[in-house]
């Protein structure tokens, strides 16, 4: 894959893939089950290579659980199941045969509260890259510079990466959590409401680096903020009580909802 | 495009060895967790089995008697458990009767009179005491606390209560000090500070608010801790009292310096008698003969059942109270 | 007379926490007069000789604890190295995969019931197993019964300490494509290390003083040895043995022996608390 230059993509409107819809992750008639409760039900939706892909709904509406499934972030915990198919690149990673570490390298994920290890800046970026990857010093440096640039974190930490990644701020630590995310080179990033622990200002930042990040990656991410997912998002897709209502083109839903439900939510929120 | 996807498929993934040796070291990693975790299970077993093996000559020789009777002869080979039982018995309760009014009383002086800056080094000082060896306290029992008896608590006991009818009986005879008054004594100073740290810790989670509103209901200090701590916390309390006197029963150091050892029942709490554990500690590496091996090891046993069911109620009932205050 | 039904009220008050503070005061009495014949009968045997010659033959003058002593460390140590890790991968066990499942709350129940186990039993135990096999008493066997001694403990808190790790953090990493084994290893423990820490250092403490296991494990042994397949001197039971004999410098140097074990512990536990108060601070 290609680095797209900074400025092309700074605009919504010049992003080349914008209107050609290839469908990344495909799930198809997804049902989740935590033990005895039934989380979703019935979903299908596509996730479009190389755009941003908003889940939004109330809180219970399953999507957070929708964005576990597709990493299977659920398979470590007991009595959580999914059935269905979720297609990643035509192949269906609910299989058992599917190997997870394999399948959560290739699929980034940013969790709702930082969560950097209790290591220094460098090493919580090179973890995930030495689990799979043997790479030079100079390569490992590389690697890690250009990760903390992608996440526009670079400049504030490059004179301490031998640091604890606790003693960065709330908003840095997430962009440092971005970085980690990134610097194993997936091709699918998972936003679990990445700016909901953090101040307006760094939430700014972190939208910013999405809509940056958006040229390389196919992204989902959650929401509870729909003035966000309307400003990050390409498409929207809205989940209520475990049944997605309605999914279509971010502006589409947002200014002309054709479910009434979605309607009464977006209204009653936005704006 | 469909070829390509094939092609796609058909060539593994770059990571694909890795991540299988990841998921080796995983099932191997689990797998020695696992096995040590079930170690836990096999050591207790393994003690319970053990125990059992070696007291099973004494216990087919003497049968259900050996539970019931005081003869204790090595010279006849005759044994029975009756006088280290009791003895276990009655210095653990002496032990317990002056250890948990003591126990609460600290207890309820850290959590609701003691002055905020004492509070905290009050506190880890009983911590730290809960931790210092048993046979420290033995020592002190055999050097110290005996001899003060001996000179002065006891003659006075004698003289007075030992006067009084029936319960006289109980401080009859020459004063030792040594003996199962000085052992239950010095047991009970052991478990002080465990009881005082536990009692403490469970009195400690009773709700703030609960404490407040009583207070604000106008209650002295008192009413609050007999009426708002004492029940909500009943149940923690009698489980770390059960622990302290698992812990009791089994103690061996602290005892054995000071009971003088002798295998027999005296009505005196000021004479000489044995406890299971300490019976076990002076006379194992010396008893010669199967039998007399094999009926210290059945001690061990009676032991072995007497603390894990006092244990285990123990826990059951701390954990009703983790249950309650939700962890 | 409703001011004398408050009045009985404050009585009954006064009463019950004078009562309260009198036991308080007693029980604090007690536990300070044991601290202090410990340092006033050990502590003028504190010398450099204590810790540089060996105990002495009945009877006679002079003499340390430095067999004993060496025994005791050696003894210690190789139970640490046995108990520490058994400790932690079943504390892992428990946090990590068992959590609430059915194994994992009987396993926990019976760690408990160890933990606070006779530690006599443990002796018993270890004497049927090992001492009657090998047909001798051995220092194998007495740091085998520590062994057993170590191990609930440090199960107990590395279980408790994982269980402060935060899922999240392991959510993290599993999200990397971290295998469960390096997550628990590369993270998990990096997050609870004091705790892990203070878990070994409080099972040191807690067998430092164990007596009761030495026995007839280990036995005791009068001269210096290194020999792990024969009794070995060790302070508890050196202890023991001094201060129930009729022998005026035994006496001394048991007390000086106790007084060592009482420092010892108290150093390590203090160290224990200090380390695991400053974690709590920082997070």
């Amino acid at each position: 894959m290609t680095m797209r230059p900074h400025a092309s993509v700074s605009l919504r409107q010049q992003n080349p893939y914008d209107g050609q819809d290839v469908p990344k992750v495909e799930v198809r008639n997804l049902n989740f089950y935590y033990g005895g409760f039934h989380a979703l039900h019935d979903v299908s939706l596509p996730l479009h290579d190389r755009q941003v892909t908003a889940f939004i709904g109330a809180s219970g509406s399953g999507k957070s659980t929708l964005l576990r499934v597709l990493n299977r972030m659920y398979d470590l915990y007991p009595h959580q199941r999914a059935e269905g198919e979720v297609l990643v690149d035509g192949q269906n990673i609910l299989d058992p045969k599917q190997d997870l570490n394999l399948l959560r390298a290739r699929i980034g994920m940013v969790f709702q509260k930082p969560t950097p290890f209790p290591m220094s800046i460098y090493d919580n970026i090179a973890f995930g890259v030495r689990l799979y990857e043997k790479l030079s010093r100079a390569e490992m440096d590389e690697r890690v510079e250009k990760s903390l640039r992608r996440a526009a974190l670079w400049d504030e930490v490059k004179d301490k990466l031998r640091q604890s990644g606790l003693s960065l701020s709330g908003g840095q630590q997430q962009r440092l959590c971005i970085a980690r995310a990134i610097a194993v080179q997936p091709t699918i990033l998972l936003l679990d409401e990445p700016a909901s622990a953090l101040d307006p200002i760094s939430t700014a930042k972190v939208e910013e680096l999405i809509d940056e990040l958006r040229a390389d990656y196919t992204i989902a991410i959650v929401t509870h903020n729909m003035q966000q997912a309307a400003r990050v998002s390409s498409w929207t897709a809205f989940l209520h009580l475990g049944t997605l209502i309605e999914f279509g083109r971010t502006d589409a839903l947002f200014t002309n909802p054709q479910n009434p439900k979605t309607e009464e939510y977006v209204t009653g929120r936005f704006g | 495009m469909t070829v390509q996807n094939l092609m796609e498929q058909q060539v593994p993934h770059p990571f694909a060895q890795q991540a299988g040796r990841e998921n080796r070291r995983d099932r191997a990693f689990h797998g020695f967790t696992m096995g040590s975790a079930i170690l836990v299970l096999v050591i207790l077993g393994g003690v319970a089995l053990s125990i059992a093996v070696g007291a099973w000559p004494a216990l087919r020789a003497f049968g259900p008697a050996f539970l019931t009777t005081e003869v204790w002869n090595p010279v006849t080979d005759q044994f029975g458990a009756l006088a280290p039982i009791y003895g276990t018995l009655v210095t653990s309760i002496f032990a317990m009767a002056f250890a948990l009014p003591v126990g609460f009383g600290i207890a309820v002086f850290l959590t609701e009179l003691c002055p905020a800056p004492l509070r905290r080094p009050i506190g880890i000082a009983i911590e730290l005491l809960a931790g210092i060896p048993s046979i420290i306290y033995g020592i002190w029992g055999l050097f110290v606390l005996a001899p003060f008896l001996q000179r002065t608590v006891q003659p006075f006991l004698i003289d007075t209560v030992g006067q009084v009818p029936v319960i006289g009986a109980l401080f009859q005879g020459p004063p030792y000090g040594i003996g199962v008054l000085t052992a239950g004594l010095i047991l009970g100073i052991m478990v002080l500070p465990f009881i005082a740290a536990i009692t403490r810790d469970v009195f400690e989670t009773v709700p703030p608010l609960l404490r407040e509103s009583a207070y604000g209901l106008g209650c002295t200090t008192w009413e609050v801790v007999w009426n708002v701590v004492f029940p909500y916390t009943r149940v923690g309390v009698v489980g770390g009292a059960m622990l302290a006197l698992g812990r009791a029963l089994g103690e061996t150091m602290a005892v054995t310096f000071v009971i003088g050892n002798a295998h027999r029942i005296s009505t005196s709490l000021m004479a000489p008698g044995t406890t299971i554990s300490s019976a076990i500690a002076n006379e194992f590496t010396e008893a010669t003969g199967t039998l007399y091996t094999s009926s210290l090891v059945g001690l061990g046993l009676v032991l072995f059942l007497l603390t894990f069911s006092v244990l285990a109620l123990a826990k059951a009932m701390l954990l009703r109270l983790d249950r309650k205050a939700g962890k | 007379m409703n001011n004398g039904f408050y009045r009985r009220r404050k009585l009954v008050n006064r009463l019950a926490l004078t009562l309260s503070m009198a036991a308080a005061g007693i029980g604090l009495l007690f536990l300070l007069l044991v601290l202090s014949t410990l340092v006033v009968r050990g502590l003028s045997g504190l010398t450099l000789d204590l810790v540089t010659r060996m105990t002495p033959p009945p009877g006679s003058e002079g003499g340390g604890l430095l067999n004993p002593i060496m025994g005791s460390i050696l003894m210690t140590g190789i139970a640490m190295l046995l108990g520490t890790p058994v400790g932690i991968l079943a504390g892992t066990w428990l946090a990590e995969y068992g959590r609430a499942g059915k194994l994992a709350g009987t396993i926990r129940f019976i760690n408990d019931i160890l933990l606070s186990a006779p530690s006599i039993i443990i002796g018993l135990f270890i004497y049927e197993l090992m001492v009657l096999r090998m047909g001798h008493f051995s220092a194998w066997a007495g740091a085998v019964a520590l062994a057993v001694i170590v191990v609930p403990v440090v199960v107990r808190t590395t279980e408790d300490m994982l269980r402060l790790v935060p899922d999240s953090l392991r959510e993290a990493a599993a999200a990397l494509g971290a295998a469960r084994w390096r997550v628990i290893t590369m993270v998990s423990y990096r997050a609870a290390r004091t705790g892990l820490v203070t878990g070994a250092l409080l099972a040191f403490a807690r067998i430092s003083g164990e007596t009761a296991p030495l026995l007839f494990t280990a036995l005791n042994n009068q001269f210096w040895s290194t020999n792990l397949n024969a009794p070995m001197a060790n302070l508890p039971v050196t202890i023991f043995q001094f201060a129930l004999s009729p022998y005026e410098r035994w006496q001394a140097l048991a007390w000086s022996g106790a007084l060592l074990i009482t420092v010892t512990i108290l150093a390590v536990n203090i160290v224990a608390r200090s380390l695991s108060r400053n974690k709590g601070n920082r997070t």
